[in-house]
């Protein structure tokens, strides 16, 4: 008889959700990184709104990226309509305690 | 700086929490990405996506047993979305229940290969919801021509060279199509006019209980058309505000519009943003604008000779 | 045998047999498209649903294509499906079809033998069966009337069942069967309802429900996929054991058996057999008792299912006989010889050292008449005798 590793209770192809979601770390894909300028913020809410990963999170003040998931595409400074948001290179966060 | 009194309204379409994973394996700045997060919200949780291979099956589905969203899906092949959520439809109908679904796929599949049974199930009146994102070629697989590439752009099938200078022809003008099979709903949306998206996204909810609801949502793609990642919703906007992709929607043959602009800007506004069209001599301008014309005087006439009020 | 005391006697073609089985096992979700020969069977389900005899949501599609993949996602939210198809129409479902059976769908489809394209016919063959073998399907073979009815009625049961959840597809010789009238038994609706009540004791299959996790159809990633075949590959051969419990279940409930994977008629002091599925099976079974009255040794084994195929069963009946003759109504492309006789020969060597003979023989509607199946059975028993023999023999282009 063929023992098999089972991997599945299935019989047909189902995936089931209760299982840990699949995700992708994609903050390790950033060549730019968002940063906000607090100042000129007024919370009007069109970055999260546009924001393709849906990642800023709301601060009540304003929207922070999570950095876990943001992806560097630049729409939410783009769309900014009080320029809050620069696209800075990812590089210039890099600690030298990193390497 | 004085801080906005409350989050624009369309935020307050947004009802579900985002069922889709933190991290999705869509390329920066991919408006598919936007609309499939939105539309998930805004329908809600008790939705079944029935999804086909494309660049949204590499989310819809599953992986194994895991899977990049908590929604019911359904995957099929291209040649069977339209006929899979048909049945799908008809079985809840059989039993009682009232469930939405929404079969979600590319221009690839709905202007070609899916076009027969999406065809089928919009004259049989099924009720579900489809909803096509039209990137304007079959991206997943590497930006090949599909039918509704615009006349002249550059596809990997429709490359410019001594021989030939890009796609040749004109493409299907889809939505009309469908809004041609007399449908209780079709609509034409995109990822700059969100309020517009999420309105559509209800009506279709609603509509899709008397038939098919069809929405054709046009959706940029940074990678395949060649431009900057952070450009997918500017681009967007241009489109409409080109009268290159109209907003209107349409029920039962009766026509209107749902963005009216009162000077359009000019073609070239959105193509020198595109590299797709970087290789358009005047004269390959002038066939896509007069394409575009006619495809905006087509709608004008409609919404002129049947309107919907 | 109960169950024979209710009902009624009609007379009814193939195609409406199909259609009154299907009826009375009250699918919810039936998809018509119409072809010939099996264009009556959906006529008639379309006229029972009319008359409120069958309450099903009926989908009239644009198809064949979308006719399977309508009872296939409808079956996978939990519904009870049916449709029928043929030759071409088979053709146009293959890649629903092979979603059918990887998903593990529960879809019975009537299927009515007709040459499969590459030379245009309408008429009988069983090329589109045997050209989808290895989609995964069950298939399940009629040789009249009575048993398309009762086997629409086991596929149900077998399709359904908790340790198969496969597609069934029932096929019959169309023309030959489909549009032949012959005296039907019709169980009545509360004893098909009982036969079938089982299943709904059984652990309920996973369905596509929503607002719940399930998602149906991911993608199988190295041993995720190898699993999923595995256990697709398992579930054929538990098949086959299942078909004969069917069998049985059925004879106590309606008084009528068939044998089970294959029926074996005066096989057992049979010295040459021949093998042979469908409606041709009749004929060579009326020319053996001829030439057994005169003194010879022949028998039949009809074959009632042939995927999974029913090597157990066939090596058993065929162990020790002296020549064994197989009909085959199609081809197997690359070998020059039938497919049935390809598969049984790749048991040969448990089955003996008795010749085998090919016999391809009623395409196109070409009829298997009861001189072709004498000259059969003629060249058997000569190559019993140990003379040399012709390994495939087409038949009709014989002189």
């Amino acid at each position: 008889m063929v023992r098999i590793k089972i991997h599945t209770a299935y019989e047909g192809g189902w995936s089931d959700a209760t299982e840990p979601l699949l995700c992708l770390e994609t903050g390790f894909w950033r060549s730019e990184r968002p940063v906000l300028d607090t100042n000129r913020c007024t919370h009007c809410g069109l970055c999260a709104l546009y924001c393709p990963t849906q990642c800023m999170v709301d601060k009540e003040e304003y929207f922070l990226p999570n950095l876990d998931y943001c992806k560097g595409c630049g729409i939410c400074s783009r769309g900014c309509p009080q320029d809050a948001i620069a696209m800075l290179p990812e590089e210039s966060f890099f600690d030298e305690s990193d390497e | 700086m004085v801080k906005a009194k409350r989050l624009p309204r369309v935020f307050d379409y947004l009802t579900d929490e985002d069922p889709f994973s933190g991290g999705l394996t869509l390329c920066p700045g991919c408006p598919l990405e936007l609309l499939l997060r939105f539309t998930a919200r805004v329908l809600g949780r008790d939705i079944v996506f029935v999804g086909t291979p494309s660049c949204s099956a590499t989310v819809l589905y599953g992986q194994n047993r895991q899977s990049w969203h908590k929604l019911a899906y359904y995957s099929c092949l291209m040649t069977g979305v339209a006929s899979s959520a048909t049945g799908i439809a008809r079985y809840y109908r059989k039993i009682g229940k009232d469930i939405t679904v929404v079969a979600f796929t590319g221009d690839g599949c709905s202007a070609d290969i899916g076009f027969q049974p999406l065809s089928g199930a919009a004259e049989r009146n099924e009720n579900f919801i489809y909803i096509t994102y039209d990137n304007e070629g079959y991206m997943n697989t590497g930006i090949q021509k599909s039918s509704t590439t615009p006349v002249g752009a550059k596809t990997s099938t429709t490359p410019v060279g001594q021989n030939r200078r890009g796609n040749p022809n004109p493409g299907k003008n889809v939505p009309f199509l469908m809004a041609m099979h007399k449908i209780p709903y079709t609509a034409t949306a995109t990822l700059s006019h969100l309020d517009d998206l999420a309105k559509k996204l209800v009506k279709a909810k609603e509509k899709k209980n008397e038939g098919l609801a069809y929405i054709h949502v046009y959706s940029p793609c940074p990678t395949g058309w060649r431009f900057e990642s952070d450009m997918s919703i500017a681009i967007c906007r241009l489109a409409v505000q080109t009268n290159y992709f109209p907003l209107w929607e349409a029920e039962r043959g009766q026509f209107r519009f749902t963005r009216k602009t009162a000077k359009p800007k000019p073609l070239t506004d959105l193509l020198e943003l595109i590299g797709k069209f970087s290789h358009f001599t005047d004269e390959d301008l002038i066939v896509l604008e007069k394409e575009v014309e006619e495809r905006y005087q087509l709608i004008e006439g409609m919404v002129q000779a049947w309107p919907l009020e | 045998m109960r169950a024979m005391n209710k009902g009624e006697i009609r007379t009814l073609t193939g195609n409406a047999a199909a259609a009154y089985g299907t009826m009375l096992c009250r699918p919810d979700v039936v998809a018509l498209y119409p072809i010939t020969p099996q264009s009556e069977v959906i006529e008639q389900l379309a006229d029972f649903h009319a008359r409120g005899l069958l309450d099903a949501e009926m989908v009239e599609v644009e198809g064949e294509n979308s006719a399977i993949n309508v009872v296939t996602s409808a079956a996978m939210t939990g519904g009870r499906v049916f449709t029928a198809t043929s030759s071409w129409g088979l053709a146009f479902m293959y890649d629903g079809m092979l979603q059918a059976a990887g998903f593990r769908a529960p879809v019975v489809m009537v299927n009515v033998n007709r040459e499969m394209p590459g030379i245009l016919a309408v008429s009988s063959g069983q090329q589109d069966m045997t050209s989808t073998r290895d989609s995964g399907w069950i298939q399940v073979v009629a040789e009249g009337c009575q048993e398309i009815l009762d086997l629409v009625i086991m596929a149900y049961r077998l399709a359904e069942d908790h340790e198969i959840q496969l597609p069934v597809m029932v096929n019959y010789d169309g023309f030959y069967l489909s549009y032949l009238s012959e005296g039907v038994h019709l169980p009545s609706r509360e004893d098909v309802t009982a036969f079938l009540a089982p299943l709904k004791e059984q652990p309920p299959r996973p369905m596509l429900v929503p607002g719940e996790p399930l998602g149906c159809g991911t993608h199988g990633i190295l041993e995720g996929f190898v699993e999923l075949r595995y256990k697709h590959s398992a579930a054929l051969e538990r098949a086959k054991a299942k078909f004969d419990e069917i069998d049985a279940l059925f004879q106590e409930a309606f008084g009528r058996s068939y044998g089970g994977q294959i029926e074996e008629y005066c096989t057992a002091d049979a010295e040459i057999v021949l093998v042979v599925s469908g409606s041709a099976a009749g004929t060579a079974k009326a020319v053996a008792d001829s030439v057994n009255e005169q003194g010879a040794k022949v028998g039949v084994v009809k074959l009632r299912i042939f995927r999974p195929f029913p090597r157990e069963r066939l090596i058993q009946a065929l162990k020790g006989k002296k020549a064994i003759g197989i009909i085959d109504r199609s081809v197997c492309f690359g070998w020059g010889c039938g497919p049935l006789y390809m598969e049984l020969k790749s048991a040969s060597a448990k089955i003996g050292k008795a010749p085998m003979l090919n016999f391809i023989d009623g395409l196109a509607n070409t009829d298997i008449t009861k001189d072709h199946i004498k000259g059969m059975i003629e060249r058997a028993q000569r190559a019993a005798g140990g003379e040399p023999f012709q390994e495939v023999t087409w038949v009709s282009l014989e002189e």
